[in-house]
């Protein structure tokens, strides 16, 4: 993995030979936003270590990362009055990966803004649906399933979220969602 | 994906009527009546389940965009990511992972993309907080659109302020816009991955715009679909699938 990890422009963004925006920062992880995202704020959150996939990534990181994501998340939602956001991770190449360090990415979303995270539901015989499901359970099974032991720590961030004006501001979000859903 | 039960147009304006007068505990508790997801989770409505523990519930999409789309979600009722506790989003992260690994090594797949939509202009239909697990092959007829855009570095550095401040951890301060080493990409719009991703040896070269054309690289295709074939009956070491498809990324 040493190899590639010379080669990584993420592990360049990391050890600052890539200078980049950063908008978060702690021993182990590095938010930076994309200057080419889809949308202005679209950032993409990165273990300081490399790891090529999902699965590479021990649980503890993993859970660490995606926590600042919906940090990152709701502060996108709070401060740059976006309509929605979408968490986004590509892992392996059929899947839109091309580099290989593991990323989550944070995007901005509103109306008709040409992002399509959507998908033509494929129709399935009731048998193939059967065998996948069987198949994946059999999977399920042998592997070892991850968990974060839950800790009374609060989490690098975990302060900011409880601030009131945030938890209104959500309130108010979740109804105007709801009213938005027939 | 969720389906929304059909009512006719007076029931609609009576609800939403009725939803305009409620408090936000009182909107909750409508939500948590209204889910069908919290009825999957109490079994009044039926799924297929490939895995469940005390806090957290997979089932099969019944809309799959592929075959093997897992939906993960927390038991407790949530509209978004923003209300989760942080232990339950390590807990529903760390499960949808393993299930990643289990549908690589399942599926003959090669890949898996993760999506969570907070709110509608994100493509959210369910009131019910998941993330989506799609398993991904080659010319498997799913294709996110994600965009490249030029972001303006005046736009950039502002929303560096705005969001490091809000997130409260020490990030350096940046007052100059950044060199933009990585290419721009070419159109406003393209068809195309994100930025950061497409280039790791050519920063020079301009940007391709699909990952399945990028043959710069010399990217090896994996031919892992037989691999996992042979290595299913055998329980192999996961390290098997996963450096293959790690292997195509670049890493050794």
């Amino acid at each position: 993995m040493t190899e590639s990890k010379d080669s990584c422009l993420i592990c360049q963004i990391v050890s600052n030979k890539i200078p980049s925006y950063k908008i978060y920062e702690d021993d182990m992880a590095l938010a930076v936003l994309d200057v080419n995202g889809a949308n202005p704020g679209h950032c993409f959150v990165i273990p300081k270590n490399h790891y090529p996939i999902i699965e590479h990534v021990p649980d503890l990181e993993l859970g660490n990362l995606f926590s600042i994501a919906n940090k990152i998340s709701s502060s996108i939602f709070e401060n740059l009055k976006a309509e929605g956001t979408n968490i986004f991770v590509a892992n392996g190449i059929p899947a839109g990966q091309t580099a290989a360090h593991f990323m989550i990415n944070v995007i901005p979303r509103k109306e008709n803004d040409n992002i399509n995270l959507q998908w033509k539901p494929k129709q399935l015989s009731e048998e193939e649906i059967s065998t996948v499901e069987l198949k994946l359970k059999e999977q399920i099974k042998n592997v070892e399933m991850g968990s974060v032991e839950p800790t009374n720590k609060p989490g690098p961030l975990h302060e900011k979220t409880e601030t009131s004006s945030f938890a209104d501001d959500e309130d108010d979000y979740i109804a105007n969602q709801l009213r938005r859903i027939p | 994906m969720a389906e929304q039960q059909q009512m006719s147009e007076e029931q609609v304006a009576e609800l939403q009527e009725k939803i305009k007068n409620m408090s936000p505990e009182e909107l909750k508790e409508f939500q948590k009546k209204q889910c069908i997801f919290c009825q999957i989770v109490s079994g009044k409505v039926q799924s297929r389940k490939v895995y469940e523990d005390e806090n957290v519930l997979a089932i099969l999409d019944i809309n799959p965009a592929n075959p093997g789309h897992i939906l993960i979600m927390p038991k407790e009722h949530y509209s978004i990511m923003p209300q989760i506790p942080e232990d339950d989003i390590k807990h529903i992260f760390a499960i949808t992972k393993s299930l990643s690994n289990a549908s690589l090594r399942a599926l003959e797949v090669q890949g898996s993309n993760i999506i969570v939509a907070n709110g509608v202009a994100a493509g959210q239909r369910a009131q019910h907080f998941m993330a989506h697990l799609i398993p991904r092959k080659e010319n498997d007829g799913v294709d996110f659109q994600v965009p490249q855009k030029t972001i303006p570095d005046k736009d950039l550095l502002e929303i560096k302020k705005i969001l490091s401040e809000s997130l409260g951890a020490k990030t350096e301060e940046v007052t100059e816009p950044v060199p933009r080493i990585l290419p721009a990409p070419k159109k406003e719009v393209v068809e195309a991955e994100f930025s950061e991703n497409n280039e790791i040896d050519e920063v020079e070269k301009p940007t391709k715009k699909r990952i399945k054309k990028d043959t710069k690289k010399k990217i090896v295709k994996p031919k892992t679909e037989n691999k996992v074939t042979e290595s299913k009956g055998e329980k192999s070491k996961e390290e098997i699938d996963l450096d293959d498809i790690a292997k195509v990324l670049g890493a050794k």
